[in-house]
């Protein structure tokens, strides 16, 4: 979102509180009704999405001033986007980008980001991962009977968290494409943090670093394809990225590619897995996953007062969210009975991971995980499944947190028990993870 | 007649003229009673205004004369329950019988507005001249005043069309006890009500003016707030068609149930029930006409009536018979006995015409009335404890109300007053039950007579508190029908 | 900001967490829809900021709710109360005031399907509820506002039109038992809610007069008179099949339409012929919606953006359209009301626009039901509000609406607000044509002084039109200016209120700003 275009709109916030719920027509229940954990956890206006833009605009106007307090509000948000899946039901407003916006405006006037994420996004540019994991111990997690090409085009980006957190999700990735008799290769030493936590922080300078480090890594590489199983990296790849740079090669992800595989007949899901399970939309993956397009029209004014974009400026709805494709593969799991929770795909309620709220206020990040996993729950299911390494954390931390039953699992965990692929060794590989 | 009076009368004489005044001591004492249990004070006057503009003059002059005024709307001798006795000894009854003009009926906005002294003998058939047909009590004595039936929130017999608690009340024009004019609603203005009218207004909204809705006040207050001295009143269109049902059990669980589905999908237009002895005197007059029906019916009886309107009128009751025949099946009520004991006509009379006599007078002359609101769990629960307190002669009423979500409960005490001790029985009984009731959770909404100070020490202290400022705000010097309600001191 | 040891007093009766005192908080509070119109007709500099409270505070119960009141009274800090927010309405008058935002009071009490009504906390949305009773095949009103906004709020404290009223009333009227807390703190439960022994929901009236009257009027004291924690309203049946199916994504869901649910759009022209036809439609009992809207209204309850609108010129160009909905449980009934239809037309030699000239998503019948046509009034996002807001006959407000297009053209032509033709009104029926209602939805330029101070000529111009035409008192009579600017034209209504004002807040604590002072 451009200067214009944030001054433009910080100053239409209908106050209507829209941003605060799923879309109307979806809710379907009291206890699932809501859409953004901030102000479901905080309470005062705000907190959500519509709050944050009169934020915006106190500060704009010097009614406020950058201050902790305002920077504490600010960053209490995942940046999950549901809040703007609500207002553009039939509003115009952009608040999550608006939030991102504030953001950066933030951490320009030296008031943000939170000291945590501080800590997260310094490591990054140090370390080139927000763990502070030193940077030769990232390919630790690849067992020695992976098979990798390494002159494929076919590029498996494993991402910080999957290589340094969630090492079950790319050694599950890895082996479901060696079973699949797919050639990849993987980018060993050279794979850097895709620069989502300093994006989503507000340091968009350091993010800008990052990414043109990757992407000249990457087409250097001649690589055609890129498939990420985390889908934060995927997310910023696929729909941040070009708004600074234009690259050339096709990004997907592990579900969608696995789901291809499927439908193509490369794998083959075998064994029975007789649970039921439901599953979690990942913001990334759902309807964050949605580029922008590229918009050449211009704003005509119609009649006094009203004006119109002409051709129709796309709004960013969620549409191109993936949301088949891992449904689709649960569905081809031999005795797998899956049952949806309330708020699903471009209106799914976040993990609480997000947009460096795990780091700086871990118990925020608790309390919504929690709260989705409550949700879970209620549809009866044994497994929570998804596809994002922040999401599997902090969801499995909702779960022992909260005393749950659930199991988690991310799907790729799941394809490779269904492929009846030693699942003993990967419960092995999970102990030892854990 | 002291000096005091003397001047009183004078001045009264002066507002109205004297012919419109008395204090011949028999009409007086006809004031002081009524078929309630409640005993009062004779009044010194009787006045008959005719217009709005003698009603202010002699509110102002009670408020700088120090008498107490009682509205009363009609000449009928058949008054019930106590709120026009005088209860202090220095009161004009202010009768408004003669104010008696339906001062406008507009069959497109569906409203008429009339004076307190319209009874329901004059008006139904001059709405059904015109097509319409008002909101009706079950079969209402025909010399009863209309505006009054509606103040007194007295329950209608079609729950779909009792959208608020106060229909089919809508605007007023009413006197405070203040002396001081007032409509309410959107007959407040801006503007006279000709030009209200002529903007196209139809004095239709009860709400407001603006922020506040003083007719709610008014209503229920037994006049003790201010006199009432024109009404709209909310129409309905007449049927072309009315087919008339009536289901009979001895288990009134059944019957409530089946009610409470038509009730949830606006089935039908009038529904109530009643048990055997109130169904026979509603539609049969003499008392051992009563016996034999009531003896013949099962205990609870159910009547329900459709409606179809023009040309698609039997099409609409194929599609409610139709409709209803698929819920009766679906909700496992086939057990119910579908009556033809009584003839459709007369029951059509008791929901569409007033009559001579009151309907309750009918077995024994005589009746004494308990009742008050309900859930409807709670409905059975309150039957079996005035039966078991009183069962002989006891007719039984159950009317849903306010779109089903609320059901008025009334007991007859039907009885022969010339029977001391059967009197004193049931004098003794009926104030006994109705403690116990209330004790239960029966809500005595409209409390009359002795029920005033029983009810409200049973309700929270905040709501006389509340009342009583409103009292302050609309009579401040308690000239109107001091002593009802919480308004004692 | 409190004073630290009237803070801490507070704090103590609901948790430090709780209340929040600090220039963000407050600021951000102070902001609302439309305060910018607010200000510039009170004079003042038009930006959507009020008066900044001195502090936010979260009750959990109406016990917190009646301390804070309380405390509220014995230091003389003035209170407003919200509930869902939107609106200045829940906008502070003086810097003197807290805002007591009840977000944490959500709770559905309970639904009641043998009695047919819900009561609820200030903070349950009405699609939250509504989710709630379609598992009862009951369904709720809701104002125009939206499904987003609170029930609680409507029945007690707003105006409470919406676009089911012909089938579920006006929210003032559907009103049961309340429990409230007055301005000096004491707690009043109306109806049978007040009985010391085994209190129930059931009913709001009485013993004998009933407080309601006092308690809203048609305005509504959006909180001038107290705080509202629960109400009971009436549930009415949900029209049909409960069955709701979404597929898609948003905005662009497809919604499977029930089986027995039918749209129809007829243009009769002119508001004479319009009249007719809404009545006859109204007397026939069979909508669930009927309103009137302008061509360009029309158009926008089937857009979801300002830029779809310009695919709906079939229907924008319609003169007097009126927009009916039946909707119906079975094969019977709705075959009925479609026969009731088909002779209306044919009588009035009228023809259906859906399914010959226009087809809307089937998304449209999702938001009728679901109550959120209102909100396309938003799809431009700018400065949108109504002048007029009359309810009583259908011929009133259809003078109204005649009578305000002259009006409207000349700020039209000012370039201060849209051009709508100044036919821009929505009119909708309650209770089966019983009562209508008229508003002029009137979008403007939020951002611009000039649209602002436009739009507010263009609100007290209507005002006086209103009064001097004698067309009824529109929706915002409230505050000290509109009530002396009224009440000598209304039976000097406004020196009652006054009276009652005084009487329940004696020491003026209940911030009147929408409201009216004891002076």
């Amino acid at each position: 979102m451009d200067e214009k275009e944030y001054q433009k709109m910080i100053k239409r916030c209908l106050r209507c509180s829209i941003c605060k719920w799923i879309p109307q027509v979806q809710i379907k229940s009291q206890k699932y009704a809501t859409a953004c954990p901030a102000i479901d956890l905080y309470n005062y206006h705000p907190y959500s999405g519509g709050g944050k833009i009169i934020l915006a605009l106190a500060l704009e106007m010097g009614r406020i001033k950058p201050s902790e307090e305002l920077r504490d509000i600010v960053y209490k948000c995942t940046e999950c986007g549901n809040c703007a899946i609500a207002c553009k039901f039939l509003n115009t407003l952009e608040p999550l980008e608006i939030i991102m916006r504030l953001r950066e405006k933030l951490v320009e006037a030296g008031c943000g980001p939170m000291p945590k994420q501080k800590a997260y996004t310094d490591a990054v540019k140090n370390v080139n991962n927000p763990y502070s994991e030193p940077h030769e111990n990232r390919m630790k997690w690849l067992p020695d009977d992976i098979k990798i090409d390494p002159n494929a085009k076919l590029l498996y980006y494993i991402g910080c968290t999957s290589s340094y957190r969630r090492k079950e999700m790319a050694i599950a990735a890895a082996r479901i494409m060696n079973a699949a008799g797919v050639a990849f290769r993987i980018l060993q030493d050279e794979e850097y943090c895709c620069g989502s936590p300093i994006l989503r922080t507000g340091e968009i300078h350091t993010f800008q670093e990052f990414l043109n480090k990757n992407v000249d890594i990457i087409e250097s590489k001649g690589i055609e394809t890129v498939v990420f199983s985390c889908a934060g990296c995927y997310d910023t790849f696929k729909v941040d990225y070009p708004l600074y740079r234009d690259y050339d090669f096709k990004v997907c992800h592990t579900v969608e590619f696995f789901n291809e595989l499927l439908e193509a007949g490369k794998l083959k899901l075998t064994k029975e897995i007789p649970i039921s399970a439901t599953y979690h939309d990942p913001c990334h993956l759902g309807r964050n996953a949605e580029r922008y397009e590229q918009w050449d029209g211009e704003e005509v004014k119609l009649i006094p007062l009203i004006s119109i974009n002409i051709p129709p400026k796309p709004k960013r709805t969620g549409k191109a969210g993936i949301y088949d494709p891992p449904r689709n593969i649960l569905k081809k799991i031999p005795g797998l009975k899956f049952i949806e929770m309330e708020r699903i795909r471009e209106y799914a309620y976040c993990c609480g991971a997000g947009a460096g709220v795990k780091s700086a206020f871990p118990e925020m990040a608790l309390n919504t995980a929690k709260i989705r996993i409550e949700e879970a729950e209620d549809t009866g299911a044994d497994v929570i499944l998804s596809a994002c390494p922040f999401c599997s954390t902090n969801l499995q931390d909702g779960i022992s947190e909260s005393g749950s039953k659930l199991k988690y699992y991310d799907i790729s965990e799941l394809i490779l028990m269904a492929l009846g692929l030693e699942p003993e060794k990967l419960k092995h590989v999970l102990a030892e993870v854990a | 007649m002291k000096i005091s009076e003397l001047i009183l009368s004078q001045q009264l004489a002066k507002i109205c003229g004297s012919k419109k005044i008395t204090n011949n001591p028999e009409i007086l004492k006809e004031y002081s009673t009524d078929m309630s249990f409640f005993m009062g004070e004779v009044p010194k006057f009787v006045i008959w205004p005719s217009k709005t503009q003698e009603i202010l003059k002699i509110l102002k002059l009670a408020n700088q004369m120090n008498f107490y005024i009682i509205p009363v709307s009609s000449s009928s001798k058949l008054k019930q329950h106590g709120d026009t006795v005088p209860r202090k000894d220095n009161c004009v009854i202010i009768n408004l019988s003669k104010m008696n003009k339906i001062i406008s009926l507009d069959k497109k906005n569906r409203v008429v507005m009339i004076e307190p002294g319209v009874t329901f003998r004059d008006l139904i058939p001059k709405l059904k001249q015109k097509g319409l047909r008002l909101l009706l009590p079950l079969y209402p004595t025909g010399t009863k005043s209309v505006l009054t039936s509606a103040l007194e929130r007295e329950p209608i017999v079609i729950p779909r069309y009792h959208w608020d608690s106060s229909d089919p009340l809508l605007c007023t024009e009413v006197v405070f006890g203040t002396g001081d004019l007032f409509r309410t609603g959107t007959a407040a203005g801006p503007g006279t009500i000709s030009q209200q009218r002529k903007a196209g207004q139809a004095q239709l909204n009860p709400m407001g003016p603006t922020q506040f809705s003083p007719f709610r006040v008014i209503q229920g207050a037994q006049g003790s707030l201010g006199v009432v001295t024109w009404a709209t009143l909310k129409l309905e269109l007449i049927p072309t068609i009315q087919k008339v049902f009536h289901y009979q059990s001895n288990n009134i669980e059944e019957l409530l149930n089946f009610q409470k589905q038509l009730a949830k999908y606006r089935l039908c237009d009038e529904t109530f029930i009643l048990n055997n002895l109130n169904l026979a005197s509603l539609v049969r007059n003499t008392s051992e006409e009563i016996e034999n029906l009531a003896k013949s019916l099962l205990k609870w009886n159910m009547i329900f009536i459709i409606s179809g309107r023009g040309d698609l009128a039997e099409d609409k009751l194929d599609y409610l018979e139709g409709d209803i025949n698929d819920l009766i099946r679906e909700s496992n009520l086939v057990h119910l006995e579908k009556s033809d004991l009584i003839n459709s006509d007369v029951i059509l009379r008791c929901v569409n015409e007033s009559t001579s006599k009151p309907w309750r007078t009918r077995y024994k002359g005589y009746y004494q009335d308990l009742f008050f609101l309900s859930n409807f769990e709670n409905i059975s629960n309150y039957i079996l404890m005035v039966e078991s307190n009183y069962s002989e002669d006891l007719g039984i009423y159950i009317q849903p109300i306010n779109q089903g979500t609320s059901y008025h409960c009334e007991f007859d005490y039907f009885y022969d007053p010339n029977n001391d001790i059967k009197l004193n029985e049931i004098k003794r009984k009926f104030s006994e039950i109705s403690i116990d009731l209330m004790d239960s959770g029966a809500f005595f909404n409209r409390p009359y007579g002795y029920w005033a100070k029983e009810m409200y020490s049973r309700h929270i202290e905040q709501t006389s508190i509340a009342l009583k400022k409103i009292k302050r705000i609309f009579d401040p010097n308690n000239v109107l029908n001091p002593g009802v309600l919480c308004f004692d001191d | 900001m409190l004073k630290k040891q009237i803070l801490e007093q507070f704090q103590n009766l609901v948790g430090p967490e709780n209340i929040d005192d600090s220039e963000v908080m407050t600021n951000a509070y102070a902001y609302n829809w439309c305060m910018e119109l607010v200000n510039c007709m009170e004079e003042k500099e038009p930006i959507p900021f009020s008066p900044i409270p001195k502090a936010i505070i979260l009750p959990s119960s109406v016990e917190e709710v009646q301390q804070i009141v309380k405390l509220c009274n014995k230091y003389h800090i003035q209170f407003k109360a919200q509930s869902t927010g939107l609106g200045p309405w829940n906008q502070p008058s003086s810097e003197n005031c807290i805002i007591l935002d009840l977000r944490r009071m959500n709770k559905i009490v309970k639904i009641d399907d043998k009695n047919l009504y819900a009561v609820v906390e200030p903070y349950v949305s009405g699609a939250q509820l509504q989710a709630e009773t379609m598992k009862y095949d009951l369904t709720v009103h809701m104002p125009g506002a939206g499904p987003q906004v609170s029930p609680l709020a409507s029945a007690t404290s707003m105006n409470g039109p919406g676009f089911t009223s012909p089938h579920t009333g006006h929210s003032a009227r559907n009103v049961l038992g309340v429990e409230w807390v007055l301005p000096d703190g004491e707690i009043l439960r109306l109806g049978s809610t007040g009985l010391k022994n085994h209190p129930d929901w059931f009913s709001g009236d009485g013993p004998g007069p009933s407080l309601r009257g006092i308690m809203r009027g048609w305005a509504g004291a959006k909180s001038g008179i107290g705080v509202f924690t629960k109400v009971a309203f009436k549930l009415f049946p949900y029209p049909c099949s409960t069955k709701f199916k979404l597929k898609g994504i948003s905005p662009n869901y497809e919604f499977e339409i029930p089986d027995f649910m039918k749209l129809y759009v007829m243009d009769c022209k002119n508001y004479k012929y319009l009249e007719k036809v809404f009545l006859a439609v109204e007397e026939e009992e069979i909508s669930f919606i009927c309103s009137h809207l302008s061509g360009y209204g029309l158009g926008a309850i089937f857009s979801n953006s300002i830029e779809s609108l310009m695919d709906k010129i079939p229907i924008a160009s319609t003169h007097a359209p009126l927009v009916i909905v039946i909707a119906a449980r079975t094969s019977r009934e709705f075959e009925y009301k479609q026969k009731v239809m088909n002779k209306i037309m044919a009588e009035f030699k009228l023809e259906n626009i859906i399914g010959t000239k226009y087809t809307p998503n089937s998304l449209f019948y999702a938001e009728a039901l679901r109550s959120n046509l209102g909100l396309h009034g938003f799809i431009a996002t700018g400065g949108f509000q109504s002048s007029k807001g009359q309810c009583d006959s259908a011929p009133l407000c259809l003078n109204t609406t005649k009578m305000s297009i002259p009006l409207k053209k000349k700020y039209i032509k000012k370039g201060v607000i849209a051009n709508d033709f100044g036919e821009g009104v929505w009119m909708t029926s309650y209770e089966s044509g019983h009562y209508f209602h008229v508003e002029s939805p009137t979008l403007f330029d939020q951002t611009t002084e000039k649209s602002v101070k436009g739009m507010a000529e263009n609100m007290e111009e209507n005002y006086q039109f209103d009064l001097i035409k004698h067309l009824g008192a529109p929706f915002f009579v409230e505050g000290d200016r509109m009530h002396d600017k009224f009440g000598p034209h209304m039976m000097d209504y406004h020196k009652w209120l006054r009276k009652i004002k005084k009487a329940f807040d004696p020491n003026g604590i209940a911030d009147s700003g929408f409201y009216i002072s004891a002076k």
